[in-house]
């Protein structure tokens, strides 16, 4: 910080312009870093995908997340016109799956991560701020839901509630926000006790304002570098389940695709699983790349600096 | 003395009773100490136990001690920010130039309605030691200085960003300021924004909580005159809390050092820094040498380790490390525990001790010929001449050995001079 | 090449240690940071001296350069040397080839005038290879740190870390406590010292049960706890055998400061760097400490590097002191001049800031304005912009440090104005 000179023309500076500045601060010092831009780059192409999939592929069935069957055309190899990836055993056009599945996952991934996100801020919240015997209760349900594996957590739930897409996203959501929950509270718990949290007090704010500006943004940069992880890993997770069988056959997801193309594998018919598993590796990769970059823009060690 | 003359030149004593903006009685703090898998309370930390003291009108009372002497406790409960265990803080909510008048359990802080509470918490702000942590990172100056007088309905808007840009300026700060980010300034700007958000609400009284601890000396000497010409502007009391004795000797009015949760001395500054009283006060005065002072006067230091605050030596709480403490200055059981342990092959052979009383117990070893050996070792030299003539009776049968006290004297706050105290029985003589 | 042993301020005491035009920038996003930028002063043997100045000013960076504790990147060493000599001393075991006989009279000499009878060369401690730097830590130089709490390790007992220190840099005189491995057969003496020396093989475990050897090693052990004990006791520590059995976070702040120093002290190092040791500490312990160094340093003749911001303390115990203001020597001095009559605006600036008895209150004489930044800094005194005594020549031309009387140097040109002309001149171009 240098010596301001008083005579200086004033800035032209209003709240706005400086938060937004904060922003592009923060956008540059993301894009800086190349593994982050690559990662950035893959989820706009994927992002675009789904946006543009009726141009791209468009749909020849009434509900276009089902697979067209084309009985004519089964087990083509890539390459075959009008099949640039070739046909799946059914005859299903596996780049209309690739374009279309991208679709499922955005859908998987940001209603498995918004609503596991929120219940996971709410109860984390609860337990950090009241603290005693509801802590106490809150975080004893949450070891239970950690000592057991996400996916094997996730496989059974999905089981019981009977195979379908819809019940993948239920079955994810009730698995993953206990991680929130206790970052949540471990950041609350944090935070609550900083200097300026006392200095609003002293001042005569309300609780629900001093929780309102003074914890809950400082407390969950932790939660969105989560949540970009976390974005790859859902969809990971999810084909996963669809993988083995815990979603309705036939609908244009990756993971789907990937489990019914595997018995051609054998045959030499790798296209059938090999395209959507890749996308289900890209888009992975992707979050997790921009996940560690923002990781590392939002460390509060070279925040600012 | 503490004559402050009036801006109409008058001359008033400060010594009138309805002066007084902030009382504190008998306050007392204990945080439990919690143990197992049950987290039972096992025992107390005795934070602050049983401080009193009042606060006038536009005076800076200093605070000293260690870490540990419970002088930050104290400030939380002071601002309101800590409920106390026992005793009461009391407030004149009354405002400037009210009606004389003692502060009576109307003006207990904890008893007040809610408006009068929200007025007490107008009037009493609060500047913390870490600069940065007292800030809001993800907050502007201009909300984070302004906040007060959003929250309190005082102004907003044009009207609130102008309020905001005049206290920057008061604390020497500016206009170009009000859009940065707490990180973008230096230590001494930083706890000048501090000072501006605690001035918004126009408040009476100001805990200042070490607030240049963190300061190099050149921007604690601004920071030091900046307080001291708001005081003089605002006519804002102080209540200053540090370890730095010649901070607190240059800004004080009055000054209190508290060891160990308790007050062993007050009085106005310039006598306590004169003619110290307490043993443990003139300890910290010679530990801490001025500048102007003879480099080769050797610097006084202090023997053993603060102990333990959850059980506080009884009698004068100072005397386990004080160099002149006397035969009844509390001298019990305890002192014979705490010598044991700094010998390990003893006090690993103590089985152990059956108290009747805090004076008087019978400590049990497994084997006699240990009991022996503290028993001789309590007759040696090595512990306090002043400890051995404080028993009454000790006695060694088999492993057990019997240890009385005599009852030491009642070690109380009491007149030393105009306005000073000091706990000490020495204090006076 | 000058050298070490033409000492220019204080000819009665050879220098054991010497930093020379030291430059020390870290990376920034704004461009290098100017940390450290051309520092120059002496240590003389056996001397303790103060290095004070504000935060930012480069202090601790100085004192850690010493030890090569400067993470590079982000920090890169741009310029300078830091001469070191060691001390004679008979156990020479742990010297690695860089620690090189005096020119003059190659070691032998201990009256030597080129290397104070020392029979070392000058070492730059900027330069060595990393294997003689780990040979200097804690046996040639020594730190104490400001925190104790983080610089000892939390699981391991106070014992177990200082027996590290012996073991690292004592096992020849270990093995003398024990009298030697002369008197034992091969193997055995062979695994007794590897034992001393922290190299035991997967052999030595099977060696180590047989029953000579296993009396042995309890010698060994015994001497090691009965080294430690007196290192903790020559603390000040009062019962030595339990802290030797106790983890950093049983100890107070003080005691652990204690162990820190009995650490630093274990070897018997020839200079210790002791950065900010009081200022985690409470008044009343604060001066102990420092009285507890300045005993130690006198009894064993050691040299001291004590950085500070608390000036009294420095006045009480240093013997010469360094003022320091962004990244640059502003004074040198004995104590009681500096303090005295301080001749650098900076250094009077610092000393009136500070609260005194009989001063009236709201009028503490501080220095106006901030530290300047150090990205890319103008050329000229770096104090230029806050000196009420600026002159043209200040924002033009750096002031070197110069000799003002034979215990005080300072870089101003209230001191001494600067020659006509040299306005033109590159400013390190002048020294010598």
């Amino acid at each position: 910080m240098s010596v301001t000179d008083p005579n200086a023309a004033p800035m032209r500076e209003t709240a706005f312009s400086v938060r937004t500045r904060r922003w592009r601060e923060l956008s540059a010092t993301i894009l800086s870093n190349p593994t982050t831009v690559i990662g950035l780059v893959i989820i706009v192409a994927l992002l675009a995908m789904a946006v543009f999939a009726p141009w791209l592929a468009s749909p020849n069935t009434p509900d276009p997340y089902q697979m067209p069957r084309d009985w004519g055309a089964v087990r083509m190899p890539p390459g075959t016109p009008g099949h640039v990836l070739g046909t799946t055993n059914q005859g299903g056009d596996v780049f209309y799956g690739v374009v279309w599945g991208s679709r499922t996952s955005l859908q998987l991934s940001i209603v498995v991560v918004s609503v596991t996100v929120c219940i996971g801020i709410a109860i984390g919240s609860i337990a950090g701020l009241v603290g005693g015997w509801v802590d106490e209760a809150l975080m004893r349900i949450v070891d239970v839901f950690l000592s057991i594996p996400e996916l094997i957590f996730a496989l059974a739930v999905a089981a019981i509630l009977g195979p379908s897409f819809s019940n993948i996203i239920l079955s994810l959501c009730i698995v993953f926000w206990v991680k929130y929950a206790r970052i949540m509270r471990a950041q609350i718990i944090l935070v609550r006790q900083a200097d300026y949290v006392k200095a609003a007090t002293v001042i005569g704010d309300s609780k629900f304002n001093i929780f309102r500006r003074d914890i809950l943004p400082n407390a969950v940069t932790p939660i969105a570098v989560q949540a970009t992880l976390d974005m790859g890993n859902i969809v990971l997770v999810g084909a996963t389940l669809s993988f083995i069988g815990l979603s309705e056959s036939g609908i244009a997801e990756w993971g789907v695709l990937v489990s019914e193309g595997q018995a051609g594998i054998a045959s030499g018919r790798w296209w059938a699983s090999t395209f959507p598993g890749l996308m289900i590796f890209l888009w992975a990769l992707a979050f997790n790349l921009v996940g560690d970059g923002l990781r590392d823009a939002l460390d509060p060690r070279t925040e600012g600096r | 003395m503490n004559v402050k003359v009036d801006t109409d030149g008058t001359v008033a004593h400060q010594d009138d009773a309805g002066d007084v903006l902030l009382s504190v009685r008998n306050l007392r703090k204990y945080f439990p100490i919690k143990d197992g898998v049950l987290q039972n309370v096992v025992g107390h930390v005795k934070a602050v136990d049983g401080v009193s003291f009042d606060i006038r009108r536009g005076e800076t009372v200093g605070l000293v001690g260690e870490s540990g002497c419970g002088k930050s406790t104290l400030s939380g409960c002071v601002s309101g920010l800590t409920d106390p265990t026992g005793g009461s803080v009391h407030f004149n909510t009354r405002g400037r130039g009210s009606a004389h008048g003692p502060l009576d359990e109307g003006d207990r802080i904890d008893r007040m309605d809610r408006a009068t509470f929200a007025k007490y918490r107008r009037n009493v702000q609060m500047v913390f030691q870490d600069n940065f942590a007292s800030l809001n990172p993800r907050q502007l100056v201009v909300d984070i200085v302004g906040r007060p007088l959003r929250v309190h309905g005082i102004a907003s808007g044009t009207a609130l960003q102008e309020k905001v840009v005049e206290l920057l300026e008061q604390v020497g700060l500016g206009r170009q300021h009000l859009y940065r980010y707490p990180h973008q300034f230096s230590g001494g700007q930083r706890q000048r924004i501090s000072i501006a958000r605690a001035l918004a609400l126009d408040p009476e009284l100001i805990v200042l909580d070490e607030p240049t601890s963190a300061l190099d000396v050149s921007v604690q000497a601004q920071i030091l005159n900046l307080l001291n010409d708001l005081q003089a502007e605002r006519h804002l009391a102080y209540l200053f809390i540090t370890h730095d004795l010649s901070v607190v000797r240059h800004m004080a009015d009055r000054t209190i050092t508290m060891y160990l949760g308790k007050v062993v001395e007050e009085g106005p500054t310039q006598d306590l820094f004169e003619t110290p009283e307490h043993p443990y006060t003139k300890v910290l005065l010679a530990a801490k040498p001025d500048l102007d002072d003879d480099p080769d006067v050797p610097i006084q230091t202090l023997a053993g380790s603060i102990p333990d605050p959850a059980r506080p030596p009884s009698g004068c709480r100072f005397h386990t490390r004080c160099p002149v403490a006397t035969s009844t200055c509390g001298w019990e059981i305890d002192d014979i525990v705490r010598e044991l342990e700094t010998r390990e092959d003893l006090f690993d052979k103590l089985v152990g001790v059956d108290r009747k009383s805090d004076l008087e117990a019978t400590l049990t070893f497994s084997d006699s010929a240990a009991a022996h050996a503290v028993w001789e070792a309590i007759r040696s030299d090595s512990v306090p001449e002043t400890m051995r003539d404080a028993i009454e009776t000790l006695d060694v049968r088999d492993g057990a050995l019997m240890v009385r006290f005599a009852k030491p004297s009642a070690i109380e706050l009491r007149e030393v001079g105009t306005g000073h105290r000091a706990a000490c029985i020495l204090a006076g003589e | 090449m000058t050298s070490i042993e033409t000492p220019t301020e204080n000819p009665t005491r050879p220098a054991i240690a010497r930093v020379q035009g030291l430059k020390v920038h870290f990376a920034s996003k704004k461009g290098p940071v100017h940390a450290v930028d051309g520092v120059d002063f002496d240590i003389a043997d056996g001397e303790m001296l103060g290095l004070v100045g504000e935060t930012g000013c480069g202090k601790s960076v100085t004192g850690r350069a010493f030890l090569g504790l400067i993470p590079q990147p982000p920090a890169r060493i741009a310029g300078g040397r830091i001469l070191f000599r060691p001390r004679r001393r008979e156990d020479t075991s742990e010297d690695t080839p860089e620690f090189r006989p005096c020119p003059t009279c190659k070691g032998a000499d201990i009256v030597c005038a080129t290397c104070n009878g020392s029979g070392y060369d000058t070492l730059d401690l900027l330069a060595v290879k990393p294997r003689t730097m780990r040979a200097i830590r804690g046996r040639r130089i020594a730190m104490i740190f400001q925190d104790p709490g983080k610089a000892l390790n939390p699981i391991l007992t106070i014992g177990d870390q200082l027996a590290e220190v012996f073991l690292q840099h004592a096992s020849a005189d270990l093995l003398a406590d024990i009298g030697g491995t002369g008197d034992m057969g091969g193997l055995a003496a062979g695994a007794v010292g590897r034992a001393a020396r922290q190299e035991s093989g997967r052999l030595d475990g099977i060696l180590s049960r047989v029953p000579p050897v296993r009396g042995h090693l309890r010698r060994l052990r015994a001497a090691l706890e009965d080294r430690i004990a007196a290192a903790l006791a020559e603390t000040q520590i009062s019962n030595p055998r339990r802290v030797i059995r106790s983890y950093p976070h049983e100890l107070s702040g003080g005691m652990r400061q204690r162990v820190m120093i009995a650490q630093a002290l274990a070897c018997d190092p020839d200079l210790i760097i002791a950065d900010e040791p009081t200022t985690a500490l409470d008044v009343t312990i604060q001066a102990k400490i420092m009285e507890l160094i300045k005993m130690l340093q006198e009894k064993r003749k050691t040299s001291v590097l004590y950085i500070s911001h608390d000036l009294s303390l420095v006045r009480r115990t240093c013997d010469r002191v360094v003022v320091m203001y962004a990244g640059r020597v502003a004074e040198v001095g004995g104590v009681r001049e500096v303090f005295a009559a301080p001749r650098h605006p900076y250094t009077r600036g610092l000393l009136d800031a500070i609260p005194r008895s009989g001063e009236t209150r709201g009028v503490l004489a501080s220095i106006p304005g901030t530290v300047p930044e150090l990205v890319s800094p103008p050329p000229g005194c770096r104090f230029a912009d806050r000196c009420v005594h600026v002159m043209p020549e200040c924002t033009r031309v750096n002031p070197t440090l110069q000799p003002l009387t034979p215990d005080q140097s300072v870089s101003c040109f209230l001191a001494h104005p600067p020659a006509p002309g040299a306005a033109h001149k590159e400013p390190e171009l002048q020294e010598t």
